[in-house]
């Protein structure tokens, strides 16, 4: 198993932070602007075919959680949520050949003497304005393709619990559970990628209900519900 | 990382390093960064999510349009262009009731609804509150000041697909007769993930 894959439910923690800020420090903003103009200028993407970027990978939320998903699992919780993506985003442009460890390790030195020295200026335009364009068009996992749905409400499922692969899309703490189809929701659904536990292609997407009670049995609290929306290739007809 | 170095410090001048590396290369722009985070700031942010709940408030067939298909509803109201944009491809909204709580977790990872609520703050991405909540939100809820009876059911939406979740919570007593910009003034993004109630101001 992946610990990353089974967040929701560990016991044992302290009181939780109730921090506002979304960026903790500075810094942590310019990673985040980084993830988002790769996301936008992922070559998947039609409209980016004609963007003067550098640029020439596939890069989406997926290959971020696939890198967070892929940590030593207590390296994970060591760090904090920007430093996790300042590690996988600068190892994937350092692996791709984007850049050199060598060449990220003497600018950060000289960084590091003066953080206040300017950054390199310039670029084309039309860079910017295709990842202002992807965010405001986005990149829906909504296909034309049909597909007979499996379940219909009111329907009984079983949650798969296919073995672990690079990244999943199904929180660990529902496998095996048994839960209600609430809603069937109309189309079929892709992901930007096969992530080789059966989710990937179009599919339906299912908005499944279950008791907290048959996830924890006495460790959680009366009267909860929780609400998943789960891919239909994780789930199954209870035997 | 290297030694004697303060970890933040260190942290901000590598990111610098990479950025001003991917400029060097034609990968990004010298703007890129300050863009996004302008559109953040200026387009897409919570701002708009309080406009949409105090909308709701005053206009109870709003209210039902909004509950029945979210982006037909948010798309009556004038936004800036991006409002079914990243993040926010298939966002619905759910309602609190007398009887019904919703809080919104992302226990995998830190799904949220951009358009309509902005980024996600810090709260909402630690692994303590995405272990926690899925399993005792009302005990996690307390300890961020919101009291939830056991009388109330509790709903928990963990996004794993394709929806971004917000919630709209219930008018707070004490605003009656109010504007929907004195409403939307009282709307905060914590409210909207069913973490936190409005303070109506005295």
């Amino acid at each position: 198993m992946k610990l990353q894959h089974y967040i929701g439910g560990i016991e044992g923690l302290e009181p939780s932070s109730f921090e506002k800020k979304v960026f903790v420090q500075p810094w942590e903003e310019r990673i985040f602007g980084i993830h988002v103009a790769m996301m936008g200028l992922s070559n998947h993407l039609e409209a980016v075919e004609s963007v003067p970027t550098k640029f020439s990978s596939f890069w989406t939320w997926g290959h971020l959680r696939q890198g967070a998903e892929g940590m030593n699992p207590f390296d994970y919780f060591k760090y904090r949520y920007y430093e996790k993506w300042l590690g996988g985003i600068s190892g994937f442009f350092i692996e791709s050949g984007y850049v050199t460890e060598e060449e990220l390790s003497t600018k950060t030195a000289a960084y590091l003497a003066n953080l206040d020295a300017p950054l390199q200026s310039g670029g084309e335009p039309a860079i910017d304005e295709q990842i202002i364009e992807y965010l405001r068009v986005g990149d829906s996992p909504a296909c034309d393709v049909e597909a007979q749905s499996k379940f219909k409400v009111g329907d009984t499922v079983t949650v798969r619990n296919p073995p672990p692969v690079d990244h999943c899309k199904l929180p660990g703490y529902l496998r095996t559970k048994k839960g209600v189809v609430d809603e069937v929701y109309e189309g079929t659904y892709n992901y930007y990628f096969l992530t080789g536990d059966g989710v990937g292609d179009p599919m339906p997407i299912y908005n499944v209900v279950f008791d907290s009670h048959d996830i924890w049995e006495g460790i959680t609290e009366p009267n909860t519900k929780i609400y998943v929306q789960i891919f239909e290739g994780y789930l199954e007809d209870p035997e | 990382m290297t030694e004697n170095v303060d970890r933040e410090t260190y942290s901000a001048a590598r990111v610098r390093a990479l950025e001003s590396l991917l400029i060097e290369k034609g990968i990004i722009t010298s703007e890129t960064v300050d863009k996004v985070i302008d559109f953040f700031e200026k387009d897409m942010g919570p701002f708009n999510g309080a406009r949409i709940v105090a909308k709701a408030w005053i206009d109870p067939a709003f209210k039902e349009r909004l509950l029945a298909d979210t982006p037909s509803a948010i798309a009556e109201m004038s936004f800036p262009r991006g409002m079914a944009g990243a993040e926010g491809e298939n966002m619905a909204a759910v309602a609190n009731t007398p009887d019904v709580h919703n809080l919104i977790v992302c226990t995998m990872c830190s799904c949220y609804p951009w358009p309509v609520l902005g980024l996600p703050p810090y709260w909402f991405k630690d692994p303590t509150f995405r272990a926690r909540a899925i399993r005792e939100p009302r005990k996690v809820l307390k300890e961020f000041g919101l009291d939830v009876s056991e009388s109330v059911e509790v709903k928990v939406w963990d996004t794993s697909a394709q929806i971004r979740w917000f919630v709209l919570l219930e008018r707070p007593e004490g605003t009656e007769g109010w504007t929907e910009e004195q409403l939307a003034a009282i709307v905060t993004p914590e409210s909207m993930q069913g973490a936190a109630r409005v303070v109506v101001p005295a």
